[in-house]
């Protein structure tokens, strides 16, 4: 009896260990394909780092990019129906290739290089995601600014090579620090990260299509410009409104109202609207940005301000003066100043 | 000469005629009767009230103490604190003296109780029911003062001997060993004065902390720390069976108070007399068990008696008057007083008498062998002890009182002789290297002393007081059926101290002249020769005879060869010649006082009276199964006490002849003797007798070895076990800090690695229990 | 086949309904797809931690802050195509300013570290004091 209730503890246990018991995962990927490839992953991670010496980095890169390639597998296999577009396959590659390559060069020079492909294909992947202002304003911040102060700094921060002291790698450079314990918490992250998120997406369910269009609503203006523009509305008529339809529960525009000077409304439908009428991108995330978030904003304006600032205090070189050097000086300072204002003064009280 | 004063002095006091010499049998067998008879009907009287000033005795040595601790503390360096010694001493011997005229003459009534105020009052209740009371207060009778009078008699003589014998540290140690002397004294007379148990077991533990004190007096010397550590713990062995004894005592009677517990004890007592023994309580026949361990420790008998012998590295006069005359007889006094409560046990009385017996034989045996002189001495104080112990046992309370009288003197002097000797020689004490001392120039009272020493513990027929105190002891162990056993050991022992005796004698003080000085030469020697020469008469010789005779043999001691034995000097001559009068003097208190003397005369007044004797004799013809046949047996069909007369004589005789002709006759060098030609009839009992039969090692092997193995066990579990508890509890901090501190290097990574390593783990548990 | 199909068309190919810059109104995206995106979020997020972790090089340790911040600008771009809601790309827009203050702050700090010490190894800093 005893022997039984613990036989189905432990099967209870085994159960709730097993990645089968983890719902969700299974509906895009094999549990145990996606722990095992994260494994090895992980070891070729952790042999791809720099260790000093001649090591198999690249036998550690070739191993973590089969893992990778086993995950996207996977994945594939689970959703045959709907698979990604190949562009995915290639930013995700380049990407996740280069950032391991960020992490395990020895120099930094190279890493902030490769860094600036991790956000180029980073931004591959925003484009496919339909984030096209995102994809520039990526490529443009990271790689046009904060990668090139980077590079600077690295450049300042490096003590050049001399006739006599040939460029060598510092120590810290070579050397990762405990590999095998960051690696191990880095991909117990990934997984879990990745079982949670997978568990929760599958709950997901996406929404209709179309929502996007209520925001001209919002914007009339573009709707009447773009309208004019196609000669689709007369000079003494304006956009009234918008007709909408609403079925199963989203509110979708049917069609245009307008109205002419004598009050008269026509509709242009929905199929009659020229290409240009759609709600762009950029259109979408201003109006996003600055309707939902302007306090965001303003603090972030904020902290860009302070960080300026910070950055500027910061490194500023800081000059010892004593403090008789520095009597002297505001005497210096003081005499050239009085003589022209000494001389104006006496002008002055003259006039 | 003011002692031999107060000595007639006390004699003139005592109307009673002097009996004669030998007392014709049915006289003494009638008196003895009438004393039974009385007996019956007399109890021990009510205490009456002593007057105050009887509390002098044990307050001027205290004041001699805080004088002398006073004299330590200010760094006299003179002799003045053996000047307030013998000061106040001998005005406590004066105040002593005083209460036993005022005792024997009725002014203070036999006994009487002098409360000086209320010491220890412990009350669990309302009422005296409730509540145990110890006073200050000193229960007098004519036992305590026997013991006074040679207490402090002999205390102020040691005393006066020395201030000389110590002079060589004065401004060192002179101080306080005067103070340990006097806390000694003061120790003493509280043990035998005070009037309950407690103030008795204060004294006990007192003179047990100076005879400590006063062993390891020369605390640089190892072996002198040793012997004072050892006397210390074997006395502590004996005390707890005191402190048992008290307790019960305080249990069963109610009381520690010798008056309370006499009174409580007589309904026994009668039913003793009435040869009711079922009556009697076991614990009543504990309580004398208990106190006899105790009486055992103190005075040296046969389980605890090691103590002694080692005890001789004090200075001498410690050793004369603590470990031979005073201390050492507690045990004796300790059963004297409660004498009425052994007389409730079937079995006390019995285990006393028989270990004191063997002890007197043992320790006789052991000093036949022994080489240092002092040593014997201390083996023959064993020994004499063991026949008081015997005497007591035997029922002859007085006989042994006597006996502790008598031996106190002549064992002092005997003490004192040989102290004189060593400090004479430099510490030298080995028989061997000593020899014709006695005729040397200056050491003619120290060989006459000696002489009267060995005699009287040698028992010599009629004229020494040593031979009628134990004669006494003798005459009533074969005059009991019972003991006679014991008489004939008893007897035995008698002889065998009387060749050990003089055997000393004749090596030391007589024959040719020879020495070697000890290796004490420091104060000696050299120096300070012209300050002995100043103040001692017959000094100015300096034995250059002996010096001559020395280079003759042709021991070419050229370490010594400038050493000059210094004689002694008048103190020590006065003390020894008092002393040794006083051994003869003592001779006519046995026929002063009393048919028995005055010593038994002045113990049938106490507790340890004669009319228990009767009543306990009684009892034991009633409980054996004989009649009244057998109540006075026969020695070889005489009178036993008459016959001891003459055989305890010719048995003594014998043994000075003995060591007369195998020590003194045809002797030329000092550390040869026709003794030594026997040695090979005995076999190895003399080197067993010479390496005092082994005992030492025997509690060596089976009380000290267990008890270290066991200690180490015991360490061992409680380093493992009970440190190792109390460690565990310091050792997880330390390991958790040891282990956790490398986690706080400073190092950013360490505490990112932390970081992602925790968020993993916390994000793993929300995945896996929270689902 | 149909990956082997679109590759020539490069910008216009749509498998699976997806277009790769979308006009207008884009299609729903199927949650595979979002699985996808998330986990090279994630091991992309795994790989900036692990270089954080292991990496001394100050300036490598903030190449990998960077890493680790496109990572959750992939997830939030991702989750915001799949919910057809711009929130999600706004919140990129922050951290693209909280990356760039923090690149300007972090970098000053650099350089002032290195001034004193003449070296960018983090474990140098390892004191509360100087």
């Amino acid at each position: 009896m005893g022997c039984r209730v613990s036989v189905h503890g432990v099967s209870g246990f085994l159960l709730f260990l097993s990645p089968a018991g983890l719902m969700g995962i299974d509906a895009f990927i094999n549990p145990y394909l996606f722990y095992g490839a994260v494994v090895l992953g992980g070891l070729g991670i952790c042999m791809a780092l720099p260790r000093g010496g001649k090591t198999a980095q690249i036998v550690g890169a070739v191993v973590a990019a089969l893992a990778g390639a086993l995950v996207m597998l996977g994945l594939g296999v689970k959703s045959v129906a709907s698979l990604p577009n190949i562009y995915f396959y290639i930013f995700s590659a380049i990407g996740l290739g280069a950032a391991v390559r960020v992490i395990s060069h020895p120099r930094p020079v190279y890493a902030a290089l490769y860094f600036i492909l991790t956000v180029l294909s980073s931004a591959g992947l925003f484009l496919l995601l339909s984030a096209e202002f995102m994809a520039m304003a990526l490529i443009i911040v990271y790689a046009g600014a904060i990668l090139i102060t980077y590079l600077f700094v690295i450049m300042l921060a490096t003590q050049a090579p001399t006739e006599d002291r040939p460029e060598e790698l510092a120590e810290y450079d070579t050397v990762a620090r405990e590999p095998v314990a960051a690696t191990t918490a880095g991909f117990v992250l990934l997984a879990v990260l990745t079982t949670l998120a997978f568990n929760g997406t599958s709950t997901l369910n996406p929404p209709p299509p179309g929502t996007p269009d209520s925001v001209l609503v919002q914007i009339p203006r573009k709707v009447e410009r773009v309208l004019r523009g196609y000669q689709l509305i007369q000079k003494d008529e304006k956009v009234e409104g918008f007709d909408r339809v609403s079925g199963d529960g989203v509110a979708a525009i049917e069609s245009v109202v307008i109205k002419n000077a004598e009050g008269k409304t026509r509709e242009i439908a929905k199929e009659a609207w020229p290409e240009e009428l759609r709600v762009r991108n950029v259109e979408q995330l201003g109006l996003n940005l600055l309707q939902d978030h302007p306090g965001s904003i303003e603090i972030a304006g904020v902290i860009l301000l302070m960080a300026m600032l910070g950055a500027v205090v910061l490194s500023r070189r800081q000059v010892q003066i004593d403090e008789d050097a520095k009597r002297r000086q505001s005497q210096t300072l003081a005499q050239t100043i009085a003589e022209p204002a000494g001389r104006g003064g006496s002008s002055g009280g003259a006039a | 000469m003011g002692f031999m004063m107060t000595l007639s002095t006390i004699l003139a006091t005592l109307a009673s005629p002097i009996a004669a010499l030998a007392q014709s049998e049915p006289v003494h067998a009638a008196q003895q009767e009438a004393g039974h008879a009385a007996a019956k009907m007399e109890a021990i009287a009510a205490p009456g009230v002593g007057p105050l000033w009887l509390l002098l005795i044990p307050v001027l040595p205290l004041v001699g103490f805080v004088l002398s601790a006073l004299c330590a503390a200010f760094k006299v360096k003179s002799k003045l604190p053996a000047w307030l010694t013998v000061l106040c001493l001998g005005a406590s011997f004066a105040v002593t003296l005083a209460m036993y005229l005022q005792i024997s003459s009725g002014q203070i009534a036999n006994p009487s109780v002098a409360t000086g105020f209320e010491w220890i009052r412990v009350s669990w209740g309302l009422g005296d029911a409730h509540s145990i009371v110890a006073n200050f207060g000193l229960y007098i009778d004519s036992l305590t003062c026997l013991w006074m009078l040679f207490v402090t008699g002999l205390a102020t003589l040691i005393g006066l001997y020395a201030s000389e014998y110590m002079a060589g540290d004065v401004g060192a140690g002179y101080c306080r060993f005067f103070a340990a002397f006097n806390l000694f004294v003061f120790s003493m007379s509280c043990l035998v004065m005070g009037d309950n148990l407690l103030l008795l077991y204060l004294g006990w533990e007192g003179v047990g902390l100076c005879s400590y004190l006063l062993i390891g007096y020369f605390y640089k010397k190892p072996s002198a720390v040793e012997a004072g550590k050892k006397a210390f713990i074997v006395n502590r062995i004996g005390d707890l069976g005191l402190a048992l004894g008290l307790m019960l005592t305080a249990v069963h009677f109610g009381s520690i108070e010798y008056s309370v517990i006499f009174a409580k004890a007589q309904p026994y007592l009668t039913a003793l007399s009435e040869g009711r023994l079922g009556d009697i309580p076991a614990v009543v026949q504990l309580i004398p068990v208990l106190l006899m361990i105790g009486a055992f420790g103190k005075s040296a008998q046969l389980p605890l008696y090691v103590w002694l012998p080692d005890a001789m590295e004090g200075p001498t006069p410690v050793s004369a008057l603590i470990h031979a005359a005073t201390m050492v007889t507690a045990g004796v006094y300790l059963i004297a007083r409660t004498y009425p409560l052994f007389l409730l046990s079937e079995t006390a009385l019995p285990i006393v008498a028989w270990t004191g017996a063997l002890t007197a034989l043992l320790a006789a045996t052991i000093g036949m062998a022994q080489f240092d002189i002092k040593r014997i001495m201390a083996y023959s104080t064993v020994s004499q002890l063991g026949y008081m112990f015997a005497g007591l046992g035997v029922l002859t309370s007085g006989g042994a009182a006597f006996h502790v009288f008598t031996h106190a003197f002549f064992k002092a002097m005997l003490f004192l002789s040989c102290g004189a000797v060593m400090h004479g020689f430099a510490g030298q004490l080995d028989l061997r290297k000593l020899s014709g001392v006695g005729s040397m120039p200056g050491w003619r009272v120290v060989g006459i002393a000696m002489l009267v020493g060995c005699l009287n513990l040698a028992g010599f027929p009629v004229i020494t007081s040593g031979y009628w105190s134990k004669d006494m002891i003798l005459g009533e162990a074969f005059a009991n059926p019972h003991m006679v056993a014991i008489g004939w050991i008893l007897l035995l022992t008698a002889g065998l101290t009387a060749y050990y005796t003089f055997r000393v004698y004749f090596r030391v003080f007589v024959g040719p002249k020879y020495f070697e000085p000890g290796d004490e030469v420091h104060g000696h020697g050299g120096g300070d020769h012209g300050s002995h020469g100043a103040d001692a008469h017959g000094a100015d010789a300096h034995g250059h005879k002996a010096h001559d005779e020395h280079g003759h043999e042709g021991h070419g001691h050229d370490a010594h060869a400038h050493f000059h034995p210094h004689a002694p000097g008048w103190a020590i001559n006065t003390v020894l010649a008092i002393l040794a009068i006083a051994a003869f003097a003592v001779i006519g208190l046995r026929f002063v006082g009393g048919h028995e003397g005055w010593v038994s005369g002045l113990i049938e007044h106490s507790s340890a009276n004669y009319a228990g004797h009767a009543m306990y004799a009684a009892a034991a013809s009633h409980a054996g199964a004989g009649g009244d046949e057998h109540a006075h047996a026969t020695f070889f069909g005489y009178d036993a006490h008459t016959a001891m007369m003459y055989v305890s004589g010719v048995v003594g005789f014998i043994g000075i002849a003995v060591a007369f002709v195998l020590h003194f006759v045809g002797r030329t060098t000092a550390a040869k003797s026709r003794a030594d030609a026997l040695l090979p009839l005995v076999g190895p009992l003399a080197k067993w007798a010479q390496g005092k039969w082994y005992v030492d090692e025997l509690y060596n092997a089976i009380i000290r070895v267990p008890l270290l193995v066991l200690a180490h066990l015991f360490h061992l579990i409680d380093k493992a076990i009970v440190d190792g508890i109390v460690d565990l509890f310091g050792w997880v901090p330390k390991f958790t800090g040891s282990s956790l501190r490398p986690s706080q290097s400073g190092v950013l990574h360490g505490y990112a690695l932390s970081m992602a390593g925790g968020l993993a783990v916390l994000v793993l548990i929300v995945v896996m229990v929270m689902k | 086949m149909n990956m082997l199909a679109s590759i020539p068309g490069a910008m216009d190919a749509v498998i699976s309904g997806t277009t790769l810059a979308q006009a207008s109104a884009p299609a729903p995206m199927a949650a595979s797809q979002l699985a996808h995106y998330l986990f090279v979020s994630a091991a992309l997020f795994a790989i900036g931690l692990i270089g954080f972790l292991t990496r001394r090089n100050l300036i490598i340790m903030f190449l990998c802050t960077e890493l680790m911040f496109q990572a959750a600008g992939v997830a939030l771009i991702a989750f915001s195509r799949f919910h057809l809601n711009m929130t999600g790309q706004t919140f990129v827009i922050f951290i693209l300013t909280v990356a760039a203050a923090e690149a300007a702050m972090a970098l000053a700090l650099v350089v002032l570290l290195f001034r004193r010490r003449e070296s960018l190894n983090a474990e140098e800093f390892s004191e509360m004091k100087g």
